[in-house]
């Protein structure tokens, strides 16, 4: 292993050592040193991790600054790199390095040169990317890093004027000069080609779709802030004046656009069952139906016609409840006895079983009722029990007398 | 997609980014929105949208008596919706503590809501005045019940569409920029005085 790469090795392992203490610096912007942490923090400055921030704190690198936020998608403020006049005389310089080397056959300086080449083709790419990244960002989190509308349109024009300035600098690039520079150097040849001139003009795109989307943002910043005072404003009024309701503008000859809507219609669709092509389909749905009610399920009974019949027909002969037996028995001997009453519970005692007497009374009651319409001669005297309460409406009866009176009276 | 989108149109519904995203960017290419617009002149519709095209609806090409009446119909849903809309942004103002309205595409989260709320009793108190609004009566009095009913009136006027049912989280839809349009309409023809300063009583002496 060289010793560079030793180098890089020993590097990213103190990183990963001193975390927490990077990670302190990063969020909080400075760490104090203490006797504790005072032998990491010589240790990461002579690697250049941390730099003085004053005469007992430290803070972060600011390139290391940069890797962090962009590796960590950070909202905070952004520089953008708009002079790229700057970057193209420094790549010119290193390719006519390379050539120089390349004519003095130094291959080694070569190799070292087209590694700067790279680097700096890749970095352009890189922060052009990284600035594409974070501008969508804020766009599509409409300045979600800052809270009050007036920050947010400041940040807004700020970051138009910025970016108007980057893609008019594109735009100026004459990147085939530097094709036509290197056009006895394939390497380098091709990866100006594959990593500059291909995709600088997506880039020049994208960066001015997102232009255009800050400027849309800008004037519906604009809105927003009338909108908000719309909006506080009319909350206002509405709590003095509860009742208010707006003018009948329905009513007007020219109707406001926007409440002209039409009715919504419902829309329905029906699949046409003579259209063969369907047949399939709508067979399968059909299979699927399930049956699930026994309504559907229940087979018709079979209605039988009324047909005459020369078999006998069975008779069912339907018995009398008992009670209605021995009311019968009762209203005969009441009838039979011309003149004579008789006592309901009376009778109940020496000759019906089984029944209650309040229940028997109550049939007694029902049966002089639909026989006393007919027959006007069988009279119903009521034996009340004692008076009990006044004024309930309710009688006590404990016994009822019939007679059926003679025809003379 | 076109005819997924004139069902819509045609139902009367709002086209915006966050109802329909492929057939907001289908309208915004001129030469669609053209079609669309001319298969609707057949029916005697046009294609419209608010002011700051973020959202398409169908709207009456020719204004008899007939559609005269339907247009009634949403002046007045839009006199329901004027009083608890209004309220309900200004609230969102204070639950989000931030100086700008809620605009389309703006997301809420009930559970964000709900603890903000819940912690500030002038805000309990807000949401606690909806109840006067017929669409927004509750039968759960507590802060969530109410909460839940607010929001879910909002979707049904078509102003919410809740983006996520797992999380709960809201998203506003294009028609609160046609409710805008229409305030800012009201605001100017009726002079409704909207600095607050202007809506100042001399008051009398007490004695």
């Amino acid at each position: 292993m060289s010793q560079s790469q030793q180098g890089l090795e020993r590097l990213l392992r103190t990183l990963a050592g001193h975390s927490e203490l990077i990670a302190e610096a990063y969020f909080t912007g400075v760490v104090y040193k203490d006797n504790q942490n005072q032998r990491a923090l010589n240790q990461l400055k002579q690697l250049k991790v941390l730099v003085n921030h004053d005469a007992e704190g430290y803070r972060i690198a600011g390139r290391l600054t940069q890797f962090l936020d962009s590796a960590l998608s950070s909202d905070r403020v952004r520089r953008l790199d708009t002079d790229l006049a700057d970057w193209i005389d420094t790549l010119k310089l290193q390719i006519s390095l390379y050539q120089d080397a390349e004519v003095e056959n130094r291959l080694g300086d070569c190799d070292n040169y087209f590694a700067e080449i790279e680097r700096l083709v890749f970095d352009l790419s890189d922060t052009l990317e990284e600035n594409t990244r974070y501008l969508s960002m804020l766009v599509n989190s409409r300045f979600a890093n800052v809270r009050t509308l007036a920050e947010k349109q400041k940040q807004n024009t700020f970051y138009i004027s910025r970016l108007e300035k980057l893609v008019n600098a594109i735009t100026a690039l004459q990147p085939e000069s530097l094709l036509e520079m290197v056009e006895d150097q394939p390497l380098i040849y091709d990866l100006l080609d594959h990593q500059l001139i291909r995709k600088l003009p997506i880039y020049q795109q994208r960066l001015q779709d997102i232009l255009d989307k800050l400027k849309v943002f800008l004037f519906e910043l604009r809105q927003i802030e009338a909108r908000a005072q719309l909006v506080q404003g009319f909350a206002f009024f509405l709590q003095q004046n509860q009742n208010y309701q707006p003018q009948d503008w329905s009513e007007r000859d020219s109707i406001p656009e926007h409440w002209n809507q039409i009715k919504p219609l419902a829309l329905f669709a029906y699949a046409d069952p003579l259209d063969h092509a369907l047949e399939e389909d709508l067979i399968e749905i059909a299979q699927k139906i399930r049956i699930d009610t026994e309504v559907m399920l229940a087979k018709q009974k079979q209605r039988s016609l009324s047909a005459v019949s020369l078999s006998p027909q069975n008779k069912t002969t339907l018995d009398l409840p008992l009670y209605r037996k021995q009311l019968r028995v009762y209203f005969d001997r009441v009838l039979k006895n011309e003149g004579q009453s008789i006592s309901a519970v009376a009778f109940q005692q020496a000759f019906v079983d089984d029944i209650e007497p309040s229940i028997w009374l109550s049939c007694v009651l029902n049966e002089w009722l639909r026989r006393q319409q007919r027959n006007k001669r069988l009279q119903m005297e009521l034996i009340q029990a004692d008076v009990g309460r006044h004024f309930s409406g309710n009688k006590k009866v404990r016994d009822i007398v019939l007679q059926f009176r003679s025809a003379d009276n | 997609m076109f005819d997924q989108l004139l069902k819509r149109l045609l139902q009367g519904e709002f086209i915006c980014e966050v109802s329909d995203e492929a057939g907001f960017r289908y309208l915004q290419d001129p030469e669609n929105a053209a079609q669309v617009d001319e298969f609707l002149t057949r029916l005697d519709y046009r294609l419209s949208s608010t002011q700051n095209r973020l959202a398409f609806f169908a709207a009456y090409r020719t204004i008899d008596s007939s559609a005269r009446s339907d247009i009634r119909k949403v002046f007045y849903q839009f006199r329901i919706e004027l009083q608890p809309v209004v309220e309900w942004l200004d609230m969102m103002m204070s639950c989000l503590n931030q100086d700008t309205a809620l605009s389309p595409g703006d997301t809420l989260s009930f559970s964000g809501l709900l603890q903000v709320i819940e912690h500030n009793q002038a805000l309990a108190d807000r949401l606690q005045t909806f109840a006067k609004f017929k669409d927004f009566t509750s039968g759960d009095d507590s802060v969530k019940g109410r909460l839940e009913k607010l929001l879910l009136t909002l979707c049904k006027w078509g102003y919410l569409t809740l983006a996520n049912k797992d999380t709960l989280i809201y998203q506003v839809n294009g028609k609160l920029d046609y409710f805008y349009q229409a305030l800012q309409f009201i605001q100017e023809h009726e002079q409704i005085p909207v600095e607050q300063g202007e809506t100042d009583t001399i008051q009398g002496s007490l004695f």
